[in-house]
C-alpha cells in the first residue's frame, strides 16, 4: 500500500529532481518518458519525439536519447512503422484503386504502389496499355502479400512501393509473420538463404516471409509446365493471343514472359516436401520465440534459435511460453560465449 | 448517507487503510504484443482492467479522418462479470457513453495529436473486475497503452478519486462499498503539474471542502504518475538489454 | 460543444484575443451571466426560459404508476431532453450525438442526483403506487448554454408545478380534481443552479501543459462565464458547476479538454457562486407572483 504525503495544494510546481539530473545530455541508454525535460540548451535542434517550450526541450515519448550532430531527438522504444525511402518491405494488398493498389504495410496510413511501379506481364521492356489498368486485378488482388521497396515518400509521410526488381513481387510457397517492428533492424540485406531449402524475407516494417527456396531448377520446370496452368488460373484470357503468337519458339522473350505471368501466379509450387514444410514451421515458430522474449532479429540468431529448437522434437511444442524462453536464453548465451 | 464503519475512530478504513493511503497499484505494459500496438494492464486493489491501442492508423471511416489532427476513438467494455453481482451493461448505457466521452476528449488533449494528420487511434478498454475508481484505472491505464504504443504525448495523465466521509474527512482512494457510500470527486491530472484534465463530482459536498479535496486527489495521482512512470521505465530497460544488438 | 462552421482562422483568431484583453462581442465583461428571462405558463408546470437567443422550454407533468421494485418507497423523477433541428441545423434528427448523451446526464446529475427534488414525498401507498413526475425540457433556439438554461428551467418548473391533492383510505385512492381540492405543491429541498464556464488557452498547447512547470511562464489559461455559441465553439474545454444557495457543491464536471490549474477550478466557483446566488433570488422572484 502507498502511503502518500500530502503536499500544500497551493505548493509550486516543477518539483521533479530527476529533471535536474538530467541537465547533459549523453548518448546512453537514458530511458526517458513523456513530458519530461531533457535539456535547457538551446544549441540543440529538435527531432522526432520531442517538444519545445522557450528554450526547453522536453520528451514526447518513452525511449532512448538519440543525438546526431546537432540533432537531438527521442527514439520510442516501440511505434508504428514509419516507412523510408529504400526500406525492403512486405506488404498486403487492400484495396485495387485506379491505376494503383493499396497496400497495408503496417504504418500509420496505408502505402501505394502504382501501376507504373511494378513489372509488367509479358517482359520488364514493355509499356504499360490500358489493358494493364483492367487486369489488375489478375496482377495482384485484395490479401495478396508481396515483397517491395519504398520508393519515395509522401508529404505527409505516406510510402509509394515499387516491385521493379526480380527479387520483389507475389509471395508465394510460405508463411507470413509479423513481429514488432523495433525487433528488425535496418541493414544492407533483408533477404536470406537458410539451411533446410528454407529463405527468409525480414521486412523492416515487421512483417516476414518464410518460404521455400526458390532453385534454378525448379525454375525451369515451372516455366514449362505449372505456367499455362497458372494463366488459365489467372483467367488472363485477354493476354493469352499475346502468348500463343511466341509458342512455336523458345524464345528468350517467351521465356520472360512465361516468368513474369509466373510472378503472380496464386499457385504455390507443388513439390514441396513435407521436410521443408516442417522446417519452414520451425523457423517461424523460432523467430516467435526471439519476438516473445523482445530480442531483436537477424540472420545469425534466426540459425541460433533453429538449432536451439532442434532439442525440441515436435513442433508444437516451440509454441510454449517455457520452451520459447529456453530457446531465446540459449540464443543470448551462445552470443555471450562467442563474445559478439 | 454515511456509514459509522466505513471509517473507525481509529482512523482505519474497512480494507485496513488510512485516510490517505492509495489501493496496492500495479501495472504492465505490452501485455498484447501481438494484436495491439501498445496495450497495458493496470490494477488498482481489485480493480482490474486493460487496455489496448491500435494506431495511429488509416481511418476506418471518414467520418473519422481530420486533415490536421489525429482523431481519438475510445471503446470502453465492462465485464458484465465485473461487478460483485453479475451484471451486464448494454454498450448503449449512457454511464458507460459518458466515461468514453469524457476519455476522449482528455487524451485529445494530451497526445500530440496534429503531428499524426489523417489518421485514427482506437483505444479499447476492458474492465475485468471492479471495486472503485473504474474511471480513474481506466485513464490510467489509456496512458500506459498509448505511451506504449510510441504514441507523442504531452505528458502523462494520471487518474484518482478522493471521497468525503461524514461531510469532513477526506478519504483516498475509495473501494466499491465506500463510492456507494459517499459522494466523491474522480480527477485526472496532466504529468506532475497541478493541472485537472478531467474532473468530475457528482454528489454534494460543501463548498469549503473542495479546495482540501483537490489538494489531496493531486497528491494522490501525481504519486499514481509516479508508479506508472517507474514501470515504463523499468520495462524499457529491459527492452534495451534484450533488443539491442 | 457544437462544431464550429463559418468562422476563418483569422476571425478565430480575432475573437479569442478580444476574450484575452477582456472584450466579449456583445459587451459583458468575461465573468458576467446573461440576463435570464423566466416566463411561466398559465397551466402549473410550464416555463420557458431565454438566457439572450437561447430559448429553453420545460413542462413538468405527473402521473401515477408504481415504483419500482428496489425503491418501494420512492416516487419516480424522470429527465428527458430533445435537442433536434428546431435549435439550430447543426442538431440532427435522431440518434443522440455523445454531446447531447453529456449535457443530458449533467442535467440529470445536477438536478436528480444531487436530491432537488423530495422523492419520498412522492410515495402514495409503499411499493403500490407513487406519483411519476415528469420533466420534459426542449430545446427551441440555441445560443450557448444550454445547462445552464435547462436547469434553471427544470428547477423552477418543479416549484411551479403543483399535483392533485390525493387521499388513501384503505385499498382506496383518490385522487382530487383541482376544482375539489388545492393542489400540493410538490417539496424542493434545495435549488441547484448550474454554471458553464468556457476554457480558453490563448497559447500553444504546449505553453498550456508545461506552462508554470520547471520555471516555465504561466500559460494563461482562461475561463469565461456563460458563453455563447460562437465562443463555445472557440473555447477549448468546458467547466460546469452546479451549487445551491447553501454553499453546496451538487456536481462538477470538466470531461476532458483543456486541462486547467486547480486554483482556476477554484476561482470558477467562487464566480459561480455569486451568480447562483442571484439566480436562486431571481427564480424566488419569478414565482412569488
Amino acid at each position: 500500500m502507498e502511503i502518500i504525503t500530502i503536499s500544500k495544494f497551493n505548493n509550486n510546481k516543477g518539483l521533479n529532481d530527476e529533471d535536474e539530473e538530467m541537465e547533459d545530455v549523453s548518448n546512453n541508454d537514458q530511458i526517458v518518458t513523456p513530458g519530461e525535460l531533457i535539456t535547457e540548451d538551446t544549441v540543440w535542434m529538435r527531432g522526432h519525439g520531442t517538444f519545445a517550450l522557450g528554450n526547453k526541450t522536453y520528451s514526447s515519448v518513452a525511449g532512448t536519447i538519440l543525438k546526431v550532430n546537432k540533432l537531438l531527438s527521442v527514439k520510442p522504444l516501440k511505434g508504428r512503422y514509419t516507412p523510408e525511402t529504400g526500406d525492403h518491405i512486405i506488404g498486403r494488398v487492400i484495396e485495387v484503386g485506379n491505376r494503383r493498389w493499396k497496400v497495408d504495410i503496417g504504418a500509420r496510413s496505408d502505402a501505394v504502389l502504382l501501376l507504373g511501379s511494378v513489372n509488367l506481364p509479358g517482359g520488364i521492356l514493355r509499356r504499360k496499355s490500358d489493358t494493364d489498368e483492367l487486369t489488375m486485378r489478375n496482377m495482384l488482388k485484395e490479401g495478396d502479400l508481396l515483397n517491395c521497396e519504398v520508393q519515395s515518400l509522401f508529404q505527409d509521410g505516406s510510402a509509394s512501393l515499387h516491385t521493379r526488381s526480380l527479387k520483389y513481387g507475389k509471395l508465394k510457397n510460405g508463411i507470413f509473420l509479423s513481429v514488432p517492428r523495433s525487433l528488425i533492424i535496418r541493414s544492407k540485406n533483408h533477404s536470406f538463404v537458410l539451411q533446410g531449402n528454407v529463405s527468409i524475407i525480414l521486412g523492416v516494417n515487421g512483417y516476414i516471409w518464410i518460404y521455400k527456396t526458390p532453385t534454378v531448377d525448379n525454375r525451369l520446370k515451372t516455366d514449362s509446365t505449372a505456367s499455362t496452368a497458372s494463366k488459365l488460373q489467372s483467367g488472363v484470357m485477354g493476354r493469352q493471343s499475346g502468348y500463343q503468337v511466341g509458342s512455336g519458339s523458345v524464345s528468350l522473350t517467351r521465356l520472360e514472359e512465361e516468368s513474369s505471368w509466373e510472378i503472380y501466379s496464386d499457385k504455390n509450387d507443388e513439390n514441396i516436401s513435407d521436410a521443408i514444410r516442417s522446417n519452414i514451421i520451425r523457423y517461424r515458430n523460432a523467430i516467435q520465440a526471439l519476438a516473445h522474449s523482445q530480442i531483436g532479429i537477424n540472420e545469425s540468431r534466426i540459425n541460433m534459435a533453429y538449432e536451439a529448437s532442434m532439442a525440441y522434437g515436435s513442433l508444437g511444442s516451440l509454441t510454449e511460453p517455457e520452451v520459447m524462453e529456453n530457446i531465446s536464453n540459449d540464443v543470448l548465451n551462445g552470443e555471450k560465449m562467442r563474445g559478439s | 448517507m454515511s456509514n459509522k464503519e466505513l471509517y473507525s475512530p481509529e482512523g482505519l478504513r474497512l480494507d485496513g487503510r488510512r485516510w490517505n493511503e492509495l489501493k496496492s497499484f500495479t501495472c504492465k505494459v505490452n501485455t498484447h504484443q501481438t494484436s495491439s500496438d501498445g496495450s497495458s494492464y493496470v490494477q488498482q486493489g481489485n480493480t482490474k482492467v486493460m487496455c489496448k491501442v491500435n494506431g495511429p492508423l488509416e481511418p476506418k471511416s471518414k467520418a473519422n479522418s481530420n486533415n490536421n489532427n489525429a482523431s481519438i476513438t475510445v471503446n470502453l467494455n465492462i465485464a458484465s462479470f465485473s461487478p460483485v453481482e453479475r451484471r451486464k451493461r448494454p454498450k448503449s448505457d449512457r454511464r458507460i457513453k459518458e466515461m468514453m466521452t469524457i476519455l476522449e476528449k482528455t487524451f485529445s488533449e494530451t497526445v500530440i495529436t496534429k503531428l499524426y494528420p489523417r489518421t485514427q487511434i482506437i483505444v479499447d478498454c476492458y474492465v475485468l473486475s471492479q471495486d472503485g475508481g473504474i474511471l480513474s484505472a481506466v485513464a490510467n491505464s489509456v496512458t500506459l497503452a498509448l505511451i506504449d504504443a510510441g504514441i507523442a504525448m504531452y505528458d502523462f495523465v494520471s487518474s484518482i478519486n478522493v471521497g468525503l466521509y461524514n461531510n469532513s474527512i477526506p478519504i483516498l482512494d475509495l473501494n466499491h462499498l465506500e463510492e456507494g457510500d459517499m459522494s466523491f470527486l474522480t480527477l485526472g491530472i496532466v504529468g506532475k503539474s497541478e493541472k485537472l484534465a478531467m474532473m468530475l463530482l457528482e454528489e454534494k459536498i460543501p463548498f469549503d471542502k473542495l479546495e482540501t479535496l483537490l489538494g489531496i486527489g493531486i497528491s494522490g495521482a501525481q504519486r499514481i504518475k509516479d508508479l506508472m512512470d517507474e514501470e515504463l521505465r523499468k520495462h524499457g530497460k529491459l527492452l534495451i538489454s534484450t533488443a539491442a544488438s | 460543444m457544437v462544431k464550429l462552421a463559418g468562422l476563418s482562422l483569422n476571425e478565430q483568431e480575432f475573437l479569442t484575443d478580444s476574450l484575452k484583453q477582456g472584450i466579449r462581442s456583445d459587451g459583458r465583461s468575461l465573468d458576467q451571466f446573461r440576463d435570464v428571462e423566466i416566463t411561466l405558463g398559465d397551466q402549473p408546470g410550464y416555463v420557458d426560459v431565454r438566457l439572450g437567443k437561447t430559448r429553453v422550454a420545460v413542462r413538468v407533468s405527473g402521473s401515477i404508476t408504481k415504483p419500482y421494485e428496489d425503491r418501494p418507497f420512492e416516487g419516480i423523477f424522470t429527465i428527458s431532453t430533445e435537442i433536434g433541428p428546431i435549435a439550430g441545423a447543426f442538431f440532427e434528427n435522431g440518434r443522440p450525438s455523445d454531446e447531447e448523451v453529456l449535457v443530458s446526464r449533467l442535467i440529470e446529475k445536477a438536478i436528480k442526483r444531487s436530491g432537488a427534488l423530495d422523492v419520498e414525498g412522492l410515495c402514495i401507498v409503499a411499493g403500490d403506487k407513487c406519483w411519476n413526475i415528469r420533466a420534459d425540457i426542449h430545446f427551441m433556439d440555441f445560443d450557448g448554454g444550454f445547462i445552464d438554461a435547462s436547469c434553471i428551467g427544470v428547477i423552477t418548473a418543479l416549484q411551479h408545478f403543483s399535483r392533485p391533492e390525493v387521499t388513501v383510505s384503505g385499498e382506496q385512492v383518490v385522487v382530487y380534481s383541482t376544482d375539489e381540492r388545492e393542489p400540493v405543491k410538490l417539496s424542493i429541498l434545495h435549488v441547484p443552479i448550474c454554471v458553464t464556464f468556457a476554457l480558453f488557452n490563448p497559447k500553444e498547447k504546449e505553453e498550456n501543459i508545461k506552462g508554470g512547470a520547471d520555471g516555465n511562464e504561466e500559460a494563461g489559461e482562461f475561463a469565461i462565464v456563460d458563453a455563447t455559441m460562437k465562443e463555445e465553439g472557440l473555447s477549448n474545454g468546458t467547466l460546469t458547476i452546479t451549487m445551491n444557495k447553501n454553499k453546496e457543491i451538487c456536481q462538477i464536471s470538466k470531461s476532458g479538454g483543456l486541462p486547467a490549474e486547480g486554483l482556476m477550478v477554484m476561482d470558477c466557483a467562487n464566480k459561480a457562486y455569486g451568480i447562483v446566488e442571484k439566480l436562486t433570488d431571481q427564480i424566488k422572484e419569478v414565482l412569488k407572483q
